[in-house]
């Protein structure tokens, strides 16, 4: 286990310098001000949501595919890692859109896209929850990450085809002066490793319990269960 | 595939010789649509000037309902009979399977509409037009396709009536957008109808494939 509070204690420093980096390296906006220092985070959190989500697209169909047991912890994983970061998006977004905008929310196409994806998510981690544990969720689940996965562009695409007013990339514009770029890029990264640990950790979460018999997770009507805390001293 | 093909269209004809001799599911969505439009008459004070701009959204709002009800019951009754499992024995394809369920439930919600738009022309007093008709059908397809996968998924779960609007309903976001765009430039609104029933038609290639290429998934045990 040290390995892994090794990990998450680093991520946790990363994080900081990041915030360190954001606060007293990136110059004030001129139109923005401090606002616009939510920018680094929120595109962070964005870039990571994603590419936990399309981490859960690949363990999916790997799991539909060939069966494969890790691949779907894989999924399970990165789905509850993404829909946290999707949360820590929004909200970013909207702390940062009421400022700028005057409003927290408006029926843009990113943000109708993000919301329609965290709504997608939680449901596929309902899906896990409600379905008969094991092969059953593992395969349903799947084929939500893989239905989840196509629509939100889909959305993203119907939506943009008659109003969007979400600022447009302006990384790749090359908008930004370098100091703000180091600071994103920084942050970005920081954000990833964060998003990769947690996934590490969720991982290792998912395989011990999958290791515990299905009875001890979910309580059976037929016998008398024992509480899954017990259970765990019982056998270390 | 002719022989996928045969046994989607007796599956689908055998739902709805069973929807016939019942009468059970289009009677009720019929009565709730209707519902559906007294309410809103009293909620939003519809006048002759303010229903051409409020009557897409009572449309849609009645539709998708109506929808996940007839798309949830698509399987409620093989689960309530132990039925799904003899169907899935035998030596058809769970894609025909599939099919033909969506099939037949797509055509009963057809029924449903055919209810739903007359009374909206009735009661809002907006104008029917070919493009607004075309657009609802166009929908249906994408909306049966989607809404059939996940009742079949949710019939094997706990809490289905629960689950089954959650997994659906932001699925079914892209029809509603450009349905939903179609309808309000046939009521009246600005727009290009043809663009939006080209995007419809997109989603519903799209999501037609998907779900088929899916089924073998949910509905195989």
């Amino acid at each position: 286990m040290t390995r892994y509070l090794a990990a998450a204690g680093a991520a946790v420093a990363l994080m900081l310098a990041a915030a360190a980096m954001i606060f007293f390296f990136a110059p004030t906006d001129a139109l923005q001000g401090p606002v616009q220092r939510i920018f680094y985070v929120h595109v962070s959190a964005a870039i990571a949501a994603f590419a936990s989500f399309a981490t859960v697209l690949v363990g999916s169909v790997i799991y539909l595919w060939r069966g494969s047991l890790r691949a779907d912890r894989l999924a399970r994983a990165s789905a509850l890692v993404g829909l946290v970061f999707t949360t820590v998006t929004l909200v970013m977004g909207m702390l940062w859109a009421k400022p700028i905008w005057g409003t927290y929310w408006t029926w843009d196409a990113r943000l109708t896209s993000t919301l329609v994806l965290w709504i997608i998510y939680a449901g596929y981690l309902l899906v896990r929850r409600l379905a008969a544990p094991g092969r059953q969720a593992a395969r349903f689940a799947a084929v939500v990450g893989i239905f989840g996965f196509v629509d939100v562009p889909v959305v993203y695409f119907s939506v943009d085809w008659w109003r969007t007013q979400h600022p447009g990339p302006v990384i790749a514009a090359d908008a930004l002066p370098p100091e703000m770029l180091s600071t994103f890029l920084f942050t970005m990264a920081c954000t990833l490793v964060l998003a990769g640990v947690l996934i590490a950790i969720r991982y290792r979460l998912e395989t011990l319990m999958d290791q515990q018999p299905v009875g001890s997770v979910v309580p059976s009507p037929a016998s008398p269960s024992v509480p899954s805390h017990l259970r765990g001293e019982a056998n270390s | 595939m002719t022989r996928s093909f045969t046994v989607a269209l007796a599956i689908a004809r055998k739902d709805l010789v069973s929807e016939w001799r019942t009468r059970e599911l289009v009677p009720a969505l019929a009565q709730f649509v209707v519902l559906a439009l007294v309410i809103a008459n009293f909620a939003f004070e519809i006048d002759s000037r303010s229903a051409p701009a409020i009557a897409p959204g009572v449309l849609w709002l009645a539709l998708v309902f109506a929808g996940l009800v007839a798309f949830g019951r698509a399987f409620a009754s093989e689960r309530e009979q132990s039925t799904l499992e003899a169907v899935l024995l035998s030596a058809a394809s769970p894609a025909a399977i599939f099919a033909g369920k969506a099939l037949a439930a797509a055509l009963l919600l057809v029924l449903c509409e055919a209810v739903l738009l007359p009374a909206l022309a009735l009661f809002f007093g907006v104008p029917l037009s070919f493009g607004l008709v075309v657009a609802i059908l166009l929908a249906t397809v994408g909306m049966a396709a989607l809404g059939c996968l996940f009742a079949a998924m949710v019939a094997q779960m706990r809490a289905r009536e629960l689950l089954l609007p959650l997994l659906t309903l932001p699925l079914w976001i892209p029809f509603i957008v450009a349905g939903g765009r179609a309808v309000q430039v046939a009521m009246g609104a600005s727009g290009a109808m043809d663009q939006a029933l080209g995007l419809l038609l997109d989603f519903d290639i799209l999501f037609v494939v998907l779900t088929s290429l899916a089924a073998r998934f949910v509905l195989d045990d």
